[in-house]
């Protein structure tokens, strides 16, 4: 009984909601703030990746803020699976197939993973990209090898100064008289690597503390073995 | 010298800490002090402008609602003021509190907590408002867990899923708000909002309510609070009820009365509150654990707050806010209590504080005293805003509701009063050698003085009030200010 009460509060609800969904204005020409972005995204910012000027430059703040939010969450694994001992990966090893390929294709997969964050104000990608396309290298070599160990103190010295790089650039904007996280820099031709202000800087701190980030949480989570 | 400040400096020394516990972790503890120290000093100098005058701070150098605005309003200002303030605060309590290794971690994720917090309440976007709630929902999860037993793992196992339905429904609301109306800017969103239709309009306050009233506690769906409450470390608990909840309420009620100011939604939150308010009254009533009683009894009266801002008068609300300021205070100063008796007493049990009164007088003293004003006692400052509830909800003809809010008080003395007579009035002494730091019980005399202090001069604090309250019914100034500074 309660179940055939539950199922149709539930279909009620999904009436509601289907027809919310269903008369929301999809597929039409952008409006309001949206079509501000995309005529004015050159201009004002120097990039020719709309969603990277939008994401890093229009509202920035969020993503200092998505940032931290992931900086907590890696914090707080950290912290709820903390183990004074110290505890180690699975003991098996893999085929000497995938030992091989992995070393060959893990510096490559660095090398996209940094070709996408410095990139990402021109193609599609960014520092979020690159920091997990850098993490799934290292996730890589985890699982090929079981001795291959990360070097934990850099990658806490990488995380912490590509987040003070993050803040300082937003700080310094309040230090040339501007805004918070405003524009410091001189936006360069379109198109060009060297272009965009402040942005190229903003996604390479990103990348380095998001590949940094990410590997110390895989690293975390793989360790299920006390030591 | 401006409001990005209280968002900034916290996530600077959040990021340096790590490097930090590198050198030594005793510099680590001063950080997040140092930190509230400096915003302490920030929010009193930005608190006489703002409450005058609300101060909108562009973020990158675009304007709204094209960029994202900080909104420094009277009420802004004053909840930033009392949640910096009650921060350090926490941070002194802390600061000799026994704590778990890896204690950077734990100060890190502490600082953070705070600093959502804040940004919850400054900030003029919606979906910065979102980043900012995940910030401080991600922040306590760890932090709900940080013991690392198995009760504290359910707790925040529990937690996080709850919290994440209630990310999950806010986020809905945003991507509907903004499917709708085409920007994310509050002020900007209040001026468009009546062009949406009725239904995708009651759909996205549903949502808002669900996602907002899981935070804020409100029945039925305040099921995580009590477990979160009691297992996460005791400043911890203090935090929780004394900061992060004001802020959910803050943005739950930000955004009832900018979009959605229908009459029949303040008659919602009322009932609401009602109900919130018995249920978690009588539930502390039948606990055994004290922190689980002082988790029902912030739930409580939080319900109460639900109530006067459901009344929706200019004195309804400041009697709201009133209530919110002297809970931070009071239920903060109770469970900084409550952390060294359960400490002394060695267990989590009220039955286990029987005569602890004898042995710890100090800190006995201070959990007497906090039941004491939160109940409503005269001298003290939670008479204050209880009594302005009272009035304020009286004058708009609510009798039913006055009724209940008097019975609901009377529950809450019958439990808060059982505890201080075990404390005190019960033979069996327990004898506990360690004595309570000094920086809690300095940490404990600060907020015993302020609550006096408030509770002599009341209308100190209030005159503050009245700027605040007002802005949040005068829609009109905050599309105003928020648009066209």
């Amino acid at each position: 009984m309660r179940k055939v009460i539950a199922i149709l509060l539930l279909a009620v609800v999904g009436y509601y909601i289907l027809g919310t969904l269903l008369n929301l204005p999809f597929g039409q020409k952008a409006t309001g703030v949206g079509k501000y972005y995309l005529d004015s995204t050159i201009k004002e910012t120097g990039t020719v990746n709309t969603v990277t000027s939008i994401v890093v430059s229009y509202r920035g703040f969020d993503t200092l803020g998505e940032v931290t939010v992931l900086f907590l969450a890696a914090t707080g694994l950290g912290a709820i699976l903390f183990d004074k001992k110290g505890k180690k990966r699975s003991l098996q090893n893999a085929s000497l197939i995938v030992k091989t390929s992995s070393k060959m294709i893990y510096p490559l997969t660095v090398l996209l993973g940094a070709y996408v964050f410095v990139h990402g104000h021109l193609t599609p990608g960014g520092g979020f990209q690159g920091g997990a396309i850098i993490a799934t290298g290292t996730l890589l070599m985890f699982m090929a090898y079981r001795s291959f160990e990360t070097n934990h103190t850099a990658l806490t010295i990488i995380e912490s100064l590509a987040g003070l790089t993050f803040v300082s650039i937003g700080i310094s904007g309040l230090i040339w008289g501007y805004s918070f996280l405003q524009n410091i820099l001189p936006l360069g031709t379109p198109n060009e690597l060297l272009s965009g202000g402040i942005i190229p800087l903003i996604y390479i701190a990103v990348g380095f503390k998001v590949g940094a980030e990410l590997t110390t949480v895989l690293d975390t989570l793989l360790k299920t073995i006390k030591g | 010298m401006s409001p990005v400040h209280f968002i900034a400096i916290p996530l600077f020394a959040a990021f340096l800490i790590p490097l930090v516990g590198k050198v030594s972790k005793n510099l680590v503890k001063l950080i997040p002090g140092i930190v509230f120290l400096y915003l302490s000093y920030v929010a009193i100098t930005l608190f006489p402008i703002g409450i005058h005058k609300p101060i909108v701070e562009i973020i990158a150098g675009f304007k709204a609602p094209f960029g994202i605005s900080l909104y420094y309003g009277p009420l802004a200002a004053f909840l930033t003021t009392m949640i910096t303030l009650i921060g350090f605060v926490i941070w002194l309590y802390s600061y000799k509190f026994i704590i778990r290794e890896p204690i950077e971690k734990y100060y890190m994720l502490f600082m953070m907590l705070i600093t959502g917090s804040t940004g919850i309440v400054l900030t003029g976007d919606v979906f910065n408002l979102f980043v900012f709630l995940e910030i401080t929902a991600i922040a306590a999860y760890s932090l709900t867990a940080f013991l690392r037993d198995k009760d504290g793992a359910e707790a925040a196992f529990k937690y996080l899923l709850i919290g994440s339905f209630s990310s999950t429904f806010v986020l809905l609301a945003i991507v509907l708000l903004y499917a709708n109306v085409h920007t994310l800017n509050m002020a900007d969103i209040a001026t468009k909002i009546s062009s949406v239709p009725l239904t995708t309009r009651i759909f996205i306050l549903i949502l808002f309510l669900m996602g907002l009233g899981i935070e804020s506690e409100m029945f039925p769906l305040n099921g995580w609070a009590p477990d979160a409450y009691s297992q996460a470390p005791s400043p911890v608990g203090a935090v929780f009820g004394g900061i992060v909840v004001k802020a959910s309420i803050y943005a739950l009620m930000r955004l009832i009365y900018l979009m959605f100011e229908f009459q029949s939604v303040m008659h919602f939150l009322v009932i609401m509150g009602v109900i919130t308010m018995l249920i978690a009254e009588m539930s502390a009533m039948r606990q055994q654990q004290i922190k689980r009683m002082l988790a029902f009894s912030s739930i409580g009266q939080m319900g109460l707050v639900i109530i006067a801002f459901g009344v929706g008068t200019e004195p309804s609300v400041r009697a709201a806010l009133f209530q919110m300021f002297n809970h931070a205070l009071i239920k903060s100063l109770l469970f900084f209590a409550a952390g060294y008796l359960v400490f002394h007493s060695g267990s989590k049990k009220i039955s286990a504080l029987d005569g602890l009164g004898h042995d710890k007088p100090i800190t006995s003293f201070f959990f007497a005293f906090g039941a004491l004003a939160i109940i409503g006692l005269p001298p003290f400052s939670g008479f204050w805003s209880k009594l302005y509830v009272l009035l304020s909800v009286a004058n708009s003809g609510l009798f039913a509701a006055v009724a209940l809010i008097l019975f609901s008080s009377v529950v809450e003395a019958i439990y808060y009063l059982r505890v201080v007579s075990r404390l005190y009035f019960n033979t069996e002494v327990a004898t506990d050698v360690r004595r309570t730091p000094v920086s809690g019980l300095v940490a404990m005399g600060i907020l015993t003085l302020v609550i006096l202090f408030v509770g002599f001069y009341p209308n100190l604090v209030l005159h503050w009030m009245t700027p605040a309250a007002n802005e949040l019914l005068n829609k009109a100034a905050y599309i105003k200010a928020g648009l066209f500074h």
